[in-house]
């Protein structure tokens, strides 16, 4: 191998080999990007399009849209439906507050300070999921903490039928990753904001509230809403957290595809789940690559 | 004046996100260790966890998946960045957005799609996780170290190897990969944790791993289930917070 590598090495260095038993440089120099297309077709590009390709299928191997009929009509619509309004709700509740607490803890947070909550975002944010489920489970049960608590200072949790494995119940939970994951792709945004920039506002003349209406609330505006973005395609796909609060009977996407892809609810229609999936992928789609290209604009005025 | 006036606002911010935060953990704590119909105080709970059989045996089942992964990640990714960021080929940018996109599949619909298509002798074998893990990490994982690589005189740093007499597998082992520990380090820690508390695609393509053992112990025992949620929420925020008040801080950190 190192006998090869040094051979195309010459090769660059001006002296073409012509040794002909040896793999043509051309293909050579392709050898580091090999490995990686092997294992991202094979275990990427390849389930996806044969997730697309059979969406399309009835159970007769003929090509059908009643799949995508079937997925957009009762029940499915009202899954589709509940996580759109689940991703934008909990994207909302926590860009705000998550945008707020992200632009103080850069500007005025010391370096342990932004340390030590960065390690708390990224448990959350990462790792949250299904521990998350069981620790509201815990706190805002009938005999949690914070239900006793709230009891004593005069709110009934339970007087009207509260449960976790309701939209509202959902939604909060939500909100304990969502939060921390504004504030991790927030904070790059705050750090841009220069400093030079509120100097020379000020310098002209400009009072505290101008400099945010004209200067720092539009260029963190397009970071904002990528952030937004991004955080609704985290809980409008999330599976984790709602399987383990609800045991998978609540009508959001992921919950009945899991469901179909399971075998616990059955459909006349062998390939509806994979429809769905799709339908999932294009709403996905739609919020994650504005995301994506607002990422990379940012990034080009501020690097 | 104003100092007291700016130090009171992130001393709000601080409490605001200290209740947000520690209010339900500390609630949802101190359910786990409450003793029963006994009352007072113990840690039965998570002595009971850590007593199960099934408890180490899932722990280091999820370690080496994740281990895997991470080697997986760093074999494929290091020289493909490397060699991008070395010749600049025209398909850089297709690669960048390639490894991009995992972000917009859903991982519900991905599992889907991996069931489907993926033949027996992949499904039958543990071993398709790591692999499936690593599309999952790769927008991160891509990112972190193609920042990393950014950073340094590349071209010159492998030039210089090279005409030195190193081939390539010595120029990234010894020169690369110390020199961007950083980046390797970021991107081993995260392609770890992400495969270790993976969830969604492990349970619906039937596999059984720390994560999705604990909710199979909630349906026995919920309160051995939360000490052990407790446990896998405290005990990495515990060590992520002292590595990263133990690294020194970089120039550009303010």
């Amino acid at each position: 191998m190192s006998l090869v590598v040094q051979e195309s090495g010459k090769a660059n260095s001006g002296a073409p080999s012509t040794r002909g038993a040896t793999i043509h440089p051309a293909l050579l120099t392709f050898i580091p990007l090999l490995p990686f297309i092997l294992i991202f077709g094979f275990f990427f590009i390849y389930p996806i399009a044969a997730l697309v390709y059979v969406s399309f299928l009835s159970n007769e191997n003929t090509f059908t849209i009643s799949n995508y009929v079937t997925a957009f009509s009762k029940p499915y619509n009202q899954g589709f439906w509940n996580s759109v309004k689940l991703g934008l709700l909990s994207a909302l509740m926590g860009a705000i507050p998550g945008a707020i607490a992200a632009y103080f803890l850069e500007i005025k947070g010391s370096v342990k300070i932004r340390r030590v909550i960065a390690a708390l975002n990224g448990v959350l944010a990462n790792t949250g999921g299904v521990p998350l489920a069981f620790m509201f489970t815990a706190a805002l049960g009938i005999q949690g903490f914070i239900t006793v608590a709230l009891k004593y200072v005069g709110i009934d949790l339970y007087a009207n039928q509260f449960s976790l494995a309701t939209f509202s119940g959902v939604l909060i939970v939500y909100l304990y990753f969502q939060l921390p994951l504004m504030i991790i792709v927030f904070s790059p945004a705050i750090t841009s904001l220069r400093k030079e920039w509120r100097e020379a506002a000020s310098n002209l003349g400009a009072s505290r509230s101008k400099y945010w209406r004209h200067v720092g609330l539009p260029i963190l505006f397009p970071s904002f809403l990528a952030s937004f973005l991004l955080l609704f395609a985290s809980g409008f796909s999330a599976y984790a957290t709602v399987n383990a609060l609800t045991v998978g009977n609540f009508p959001l996407t992921p919950l009945q595809i899991g469901g179909l892809l399971d075998g616990n609810v059955s459909a006349t229609q062998l390939h509806l789940g994979k429809a769905l999936g799709v339908v999932m992928i294009v709403i996905s789609a739609l919020a994650v690559v504005p995301y994506l290209l607002i990422q990379r604009r940012v990034a080009r005025w501020t690097s | 004046m104003s100092k007291v006036r700016s130090q009171l606002s992130l001393i709000v911010v601080l409490m605001s996100l200290g209740i947000f935060f520690l209010l339900p953990m500390g609630a949802a704590f101190e359910y786990s260790i409450r003793n029963g119909l006994e009352g007072g105080y113990s840690f039965k709970n998570y002595l009971w966890a850590i007593r199960e059989e099934d408890f180490v045996y899932y722990a280091l089942r999820s370690f080496w998946l994740s281990s895997l992964t991470v080697v997986i990640t760093l074999m494929v990714l290091v020289p493909l960045l490397t060699w991008i960021h070395v010749t600049k080929p025209r398909v850089q940018g297709w690669i960048d957005g390639l490894s991009l996109l995992p972000l917009v599949i859903p991982v519900v619909a991905f599992a889907v799609g991996a069931q489907l298509a993926l033949p027996d002798v992949v499904k039958n074998t543990v071993l398709e996780l790591p692999f499936l893990y690593f599309i999952l990490s790769l927008p991160y994982a891509y990112r972190a170290l193609d920042i990393g690589l950014r950073a340094i005189p590349l071209k010159t740093l492998v030039e210089a190897a090279r005409s030195s007499g190193a081939n390539w597998r010595r120029t990234i082992t010894t020169v690369i990969v110390p020199i961007t520990r950083t980046a390797v380090l970021a991107t081993v820690a995260l392609t770890f944790a992400l495969s270790l508390g993976e969830y969604t695609l492990t349970v619906l393509l039937h596999w059984d791993t720390f994560p999705t053992w604990v909710t199979f112990v909630a349906q026995e025992n919920l309160l051995g289930a939360i000490a052990i949620s407790m446990m896998t929420l405290i005990i990495p925020f515990l060590l992520l917070a002292a590595i990263s008040l133990l690294t020194p801080s970089s120039k550009n950190e303010r």
